[in-house]
């Protein structure tokens, strides 16, 4: 596993995204852009991704909905809500769904890229362990 | 499809009016009381004649007992309905912080997504004259990034400025000026303002008007912004080639309407209950403030008429106006 994340940034925001994406490259943390959540899931579908920036309100398939189905299709993925507006409903619902942090715009990309750092720390601590798990249950086993 | 909104559909301002404490059940009940104390005090009389002292004694006391427990019960309602008063009073308290609250996250949205980006671009900027080393004015890669991020900033301070002038408007307590207008030529010239954009999206705008409709007595600024409104919106609503038809008619003896129909995408049913909602909109990112429409609604209601939707998906939205008119004829 890379010791730096892929990152898939989530948001219907062009300029956002883009600039976004600019900023985290310059970090030294891979990252590639869409614009809706269906966007998203043809991502997954195909490439390998460790974090997810996404956005909350969007059209057709809102934030909170595509976490749910993310979390459903792609446990494995950690995911970061970012919005434009705070409010204590939606941040219950994402760490309900078991989204990993919930940051408010305009968010300083130091705070961001930490968040992501974070995130993928709890991946790879999360999948080290499953491993651990695993070949323990092998030897004892065998 | 339909959604209607307007004096009769909306909600009313919200005044704290004292609730009276003294309902007009409560006389009802003071009349019972005084009934059931009176009638067995009535019968002491007889009864001292007819039966003795002793059952006189009884018949009084049996009105002091009806009248003290008479009052307790009449004591209680009193104070249950003075809790329900001040419970109606906290419910009108909490929808309107409620309502607040609504807004303020709306507002916030609005325009947390712009400052966002503009922090971004401040970021990218900073990292370009990094990039351009220590002591040098010039950023890396030359000034054509540079005065990319620049022109974004003021995209996005320009989306900012839209949003608060157009809050403002939404706010501001301006009384309308009213005067006797044709209607049919108002709605024209505004007709004419949008064609021109219509015709290069291949939209045909088709006329309606009925002749002689009497004057509307309005504010030609304030309906004019209404009218202009709902023939961007559905400009806006038909990607390409589609109609815009512009419809007047009398409703009625003293009202007019006119109506404003597009074949462009339609409104799911879903959001027709939200589309006079501030904040509301459909539109990508940027591109819509979402408080046209609840501006729109906000004008015709305080110009005394109506506002209402009918929408199919996929076959097009159909806006009508209702507007008090004047009695006289106007001429066309």
């Amino acid at each position: 596993m890379s010791s730096k994340p892929k990152v898939l940034i989530v948001d219907d925001e062009e300029r956002f995204r883009t600039t976004l994406r600019k900023l985290l490259l310059v970090k030294g943390i891979d990252a590639a852009s869409v614009g809706s959540a269906r966007e998203a899931f043809d991502e997954l579908d195909t490439g390998s991704y460790d974090v997810i920036l996404l956005d909350v309100k969007m059209p057709e398939m809102d934030g909170i909905e595509a976490l749910a189905e993310m979390k459903r299709r792609f446990p494995h993925l950690e995911v970061i809500m970012l919005t434009g507006h705070a409010s204590v409903d939606v941040a219950v619902e994402i760490m309900r769904l078991g989204g990993f942090e919930y940051l408010l715009k305009p968010c300083p990309i130091e705070e961001l890229t930490d968040k992501v750092e974070a995130a993928f720390e709890r991946k790879k601590n999360r999948e080290s362990r499953a491993r651990k798990k695993e070949s323990t249950q092998e030897e004892t086993a065998s | 499809m339909r959604k209607e909104s307007g004096p009769a559909g909306t909600c009313p301002d919200i005044d704290f009016t004292p609730y009276p404490i003294e309902e007009p059940g409560q006389s009802r009940l003071r009349l019972f009381q005084a009934l059931i104390t009176l009638l067995p005090a009535a019968l002491a009389i007889p009864l001292f004649l007819c039966a003795g002292p002793i059952y006189a004694l009884l018949a009084l006391s049996v009105a002091a007992v009806s009248f003290m427990v008479a009052g307790y019960y009449i004591g209680r309602i009193a104070r249950a309905n003075e809790q329900k008063c001040k419970l109606d009073l906290q419910l009108i308290q909490s929808q309107k912080l409620a309502a607040i609250g609504e807004l303020s996250s709306g507002i916030a949205h609005e325009i947390n997504n712009p400052l966002a980006i503009i922090g971004q671009e401040v970021e990218w900027m900073k990292h370009l004259m990094k990039e351009g080393g220590c002591g040098s004015n010039t950023p890396v890669g030359g000034m054509s990034e540079f005065n990319e991020s620049l022109i974004e900033i003021g995209r996005q301070v320009d989306r900012c400025r839209e949003i608060t002038h157009k809050l403002l408007d939404f706010a501001r307590k301006k009384e309308p000026l009213i005067q006797a207008v044709d209607m049919n030529r108002l709605i024209e010239d505004m007709a004419k303002l949008v064609e021109k954009e219509a015709r290069q999206r291949n939209v045909l705008i088709e006329r309606n008007y009925q002749a002689d409709l009497p004057l509307v007595r309005t504010d030609p600024p304030l309906l004019r912004q209404v009218v202009l409104n709902l023939l961007n919106n559905a400009n806006w609503a038909i990607e390409d080639r589609g109609v815009i038809t512009i419809s007047t008619m009398r409703a009625g003896k003293n009202a007019v309407e006119f109506m404003v129909s597009d074949t462009g995408c339609g409104i799911p049913p879903e959001n027709l209950d939200k589309i006079f909602d501030p904040f509301f909109t459909t539109k990508p990112p940027g591109k819509g403030t979402g408080l046209g429409l609840s501006i729109c609604h906000g004008i015709i209601s305080k110009l005394g008429g109506s506002i209402s939707v009918d929408s199919e998906v996929g076959k097009g939205t159909t806006f009508t106006v209702h507007l008090p008119a004047e009695t006289t004829k106007g001429k066309n």
